[in-house]
Parts: C-alpha cells; structure tokens; sequence
C-alpha cells in the first residue's frame, strides 16, 4: 500500500484563526477515510488545501506525489464534491452532467444515467432553483460517475432524505468494490457512515485528534453495564469515558481493555458492549478537556 | 478485497490546449445566455426603434420632411457591450466556482474563458456588421436609420465598424474580468480600492488637462482620429486589464 495523500505539518491561517494547525498525517490508496469533527473543526479547509482549491500558509501537502496546487496532472485525477459547490446562473442539472465527463477522465455515462434515475433528480431545472437535497442528489451523482481515483466528500448529503443516503452509501460500497478508489469523506452523521469506514480522521479545533483504524478505534473503549457497585469496582484507577447511573445499575464506558481486562470484568459479572464511533467521537471532542491520546 | 485498481487513468492530464478547449465547452454547456439571448434582446431593442422612427416619420408627414441625420445617434446596440460585462462578471465569480469544482485548474480556466470572450467579441462583431450593411444596403431600412453602425460609425466602412466591434467588446469583457476577479480575490474590499483608483485617475486626468489649459488639444484628439485609432487606443488598456485579472485570480480561492 503507498501513501497517495501525504500531508506534512500543513497549516492555515485565515488572519488570526488558525482554522488548520500543524497537521500531518498519510492516507494510504483504496478504502474510504472519514474525516470527521464538529462545525467549523476545519474539515472543509483541510479538504479545500488538499484540492489546491486553497493556499496553505505553512507546511506541505502531496497527493499522487505531488502538490496539488494549480497542477493539472493531479487535479484531474481527483474530484471534490461538496455542499457549498456553486453553479453557474444559466446551469441546469443535465448541463452539470454534460459538462463532467470533459473534466473527470473515468466518467461512466451509463451508471450516471442509472444514478439519475436511482436519486430521482430533476435535471431540467435550473441548480438555483432545486432544493438542498436535489442539488446535494447530483453532487454525488457526479462524485459517484467520475470514478475519480481520489474522491472527497465533504457534506456529501446535506439535505438527502434517509433513503437517498441509504441508496449512496450502498452506490459507493458497491461501485467502490468494483472500481477501486480512494474515497475521502467527512460527515455529522458518524454512525450512519461509520460502517463504510476503514479509517477515520477527526479534526478538533484544526488538529487531528484520532488518527486510527476504524476497528481499532471502535475496539479502543468498551461499555461495561452492570450493578453499580460491581461497576465502581472495576472502573476504579481506570480511564472512564463516561459513565450514567441508574437505581442500582450502570454503566461506564472505559478506554484500554485488554483481553485480561475483558475476562476480569466478565467474571465479574459485567456485561461488555461495542462503543459506537459517533459515542466515542462525541466524548473525545465534546469537553474542554478532551484527551488528545492517539490511538493509531 | 481481493480486486486491484481499475484501469488507472493515465497519471498525465490531457495536453493544454485540450482542457483550455473544455473550459470553453464548459462555458456554451447552456448555450442560451450567452450565444442565443443576446441576439433576441438586440432585435427586440432594434425593432421598438423602428417602431419609434416609423412613428417618428409618420407624424412629421414622409422621411423627406427630417433631417438627413435625424435617426443616425442611436445609442441602442451599446447595450451589448454592457452585456459583455456582466457576462464576463459572472464567469469569473460562478463560473470560476464551479470549475475548480470540477478540477479545473485556475490557469486553464482563465485561458480558456479569455478565448471563449476573444470568440464572443468575433462572433458579435461579425453579427453586428452584417446586420450594418444590411442597413447600409436598404439605405437605413428605408429612413437613413443608423441602429448597428451609429454615430461615428456611419462613415466608416465596413471593416472598420467590424474592427471597433471587436475592440470594444474586447475592453468590455476584461474591464468586467478585472472588477470580477477583484471580488473574487479580495470581496468588497477589492472593489472599493477598484473604482477608488479608477476614479482617481479620471479626476487626475480632468485636473492635469485643466492646470495645463489643454482641454482643446484633447477634444481635437478625440475628432482628429478615427473611429478604429480610437479603439485602437483601448488596446494596452484592455491588454493591462486581462493580465491583471489573471494574476488576481491565479491566487483567488473559491470560498463561499
């Protein structure tokens, strides 16, 4: 596996917001990565610097080797599909369509037709005038038929109806096991998308917080439910994520369990569950003084 | 998984002239606005003054009983040139958006949307002086009207009209390229500083003539050349407008 996004101590000043800080980190080919944070973490910056659509104010980025800014060889190998993406005034959705094939070297005519179809968009109407979801439906139609070799996300399905997005993911599962791709995604709703992930990125206040293997990073915390005392027990001189109490029961969420750790709490009459990444996100970036252990 | 990659695409870009070519398809994707609207709104505007001039002439009892020159200051076909502008205005502002969106790098997109103007000016040029010797052909559609050839135009030939045209078309489309990067770039802030130079230098200019008592030496300019030296004139200025606007926009990011 090589690295084909490699990102070296990249930082982005907007006057004195510092919207990115000093990240660095490599995505490797294949899969798809989500990058994941709360409003305004710096997700769609780090995504506009790695499509040379913005200028970093330090450090380095290299896609396919290469700098992406202002260079043809990379850029037409990559589409970024985004909720803010403007069109212009005369542009219906079938001129979108027409003109992305002159733009994105794989595109598939065919499955763009079949996703036309599957998301149920207007293409005769003007983009200004479809709603959120419609104009979000021909973003990913468009994501989706470049087949470009690296494809991000951003927002792709703001305003999409829970069907609609049911139907993208399964596009993009599907699609992407037939034509490999490197897929970079960023989402609010984590655990929706959390089973597409092979990698997840979170950004927090413009650095990277958790940098890890989807599994492992699910596998990194464990819900322990059980009598109270039993529970206090256990979690006692240990990290807890969380922990909510009720009558008699509860239950914490404690990072770190190894294999010996899980008999022990299971002998101990503990019953142990998954976390779910959106649970263990929200925890690690929710309070002032979010732990900013890396996990990878 | 066991698959590999799908047929890499080539890890090289199609050559230049290929994706400048793309920018300019991108720009006639629709091509209602720019290539069809224009020429409904010029005969609209052509026909109602042929409504006014024939109600002109119908009340003053036959063409003979107005002056020879009555209907040759008309200031109609001009409306192309500020169409030209705000086309160029928004190519650059949505436009430019939507095509890095679609991976197009900013030099391309510049490049190709310059030769996209380069090829409106020709087209609505040559449309204008058809249409002007049409006129000139029917003696001023019956009433010595000048519409697509008016005011210093009249006298001029053909190639020239074509000539000023162009010219002309071509400033207004980088005068909208240098005032829509400027927002693009730097937003109000930009277009602020935009008309504050341009109208320091209009007052430089009017105070400079003035102090040297040389508003007769311009006026005797302006009458001294014609029409196509006077356009011809716009040139550099037309040339400093599109380079600026490259470099503006060579560092401008599509935010929203």
């Amino acid at each position: 596996m090589t690295a084909i996004v490699e990102v070296k101590n990249l930082t982005k000043s907007f006057g004195k917001v510092k919207a990115v800080q000093d990240v660095t980190f490599e995505l490797e080919e294949g899969g798809i990565h989500g990058l994941l944070g709360r409003n305004g973490a710096g997700k769609t910056t780090v995504m506009q610097l790695l499509t040379g659509q913005d200028f970093a104010t330090a450090g380095s980025v290299r896609i396919f080797g290469e700098s992406p800014v202002e260079n043809p060889d990379v850029l037409s190998r990559i589409c970024f599909i985004k909720e803010s993406q403007a069109y212009p005034d005369g542009f219906k959705g079938k001129h979108v369509l027409k003109s992305a094939p002159w733009f994105f070297r794989n595109w598939d005519q065919e499955f763009a037709d079949r996703l036309v179809a599957d998301f149920n968009v207007p293409l005769d109407r003007y983009m200004k005038k479809l709603s959120r979801g419609q104009r979000s439906a021909i973003g990913v139609i468009v994501g989706l038929a470049s087949r470009a070799d690296l494809t991000f996300f951003d927002e792709p399905y703001a305003g999409l109806d829970a069907v609609a997005r049911h139907r993208f993911y399964d596009h993009l599962l599907a699609d992407n096991a037939e034509h490999p791709r490197t897929v970079v995604m960023s989402t609010h709703l984590i655990d929706e998308a959390a089973n597409l992930l092979q990698r997840v990125l979170v950004i927090d206040e413009g650095t990277i917080v958790i940098d890890a293997d989807a599994d492992e990073l699910r596998a990194s915390a464990t819900t322990l439910a059980g009598k109270a005392a039993d529970v206090e027990d256990f979690v006692e001189g240990r990290e807890v994520l969380d922990r909510s109490r009720l009558g008699g029961l509860a239950t914490a969420t404690v990072a770190g369990l190894s294999d010996t750790d899980r008999r022990a709490a299971a002998s101990a009459g503990l019953e142990l569950g998954p976390v779910s990444l959106q649970e263990l996100i929200v925890r690690r970036t929710g309070g002032t003084e979010s732990p900013q252990e890396n996990v990878a | 998984m066991t698959s590999t990659l799908t047929a890499p695409a080539p890890s090289v870009a199609p050559a230049a002239p290929h994706r400048i070519w793309n920018v300019v398809r991108m720009h006639v994707a629709n091509p209602f606005p720019t290539l069809v609207m224009p020429w409904l709104v010029t005969l609209a505007i052509f026909g109602l003054n042929l409504a006014i001039e024939l109600m002109v002439v119908r009340a003053a009892g036959g063409v003979d009983n107005l002056d020879e020159n009555a209907f040759q200051y008309n200031g109609g076909i001009s409306w192309i040139a500020i169409f030209m502008l705000i086309t160029a205005v928004q190519a650059m502002n949505l436009t430019f958006r939507f095509a890095l969106g679609f991976s197009v790098t900013r030099r391309d997109f510049y490049l190709g949307s310059s030769l996209y103007f380069a090829m409106l000016s020709v087209l609505y040029a040559t449309g204008i002086t058809v249409m002007a010797a049409v006129e000139r052909a029917t003696d001023g559609w019956g009433m010595h009207a000048a519409f697509f050839a008016p005011w210093g135009l009249v006298n001029q030939p053909l190639a020239a009209v074509w000539a000023v045209f162009v010219l002309g078309l071509l400033l207004f489309f980088f005068l909208g390229v240098a005032a829509a990067t400027l927002w693009v770039r730097w937003k109000a802030y930009g277009l602020y500083a935009f008309f504050l130079t341009l109208a320091v230098i209009v007052v430089g200019f009017g105070w400079l003539v003035t102090a040297t008592d040389n508003w007769s030496a311009v006026w005797d300019y302006l009458s001294g050349h014609s029409a196509v030296q006077l356009a011809a004139g716009t040139l550099p200025f037309t040339l400093i407008c599109a380079v600026a606007g490259f470099l503006f926009l060579r560092r401008a990011t599509p935010r929203a």
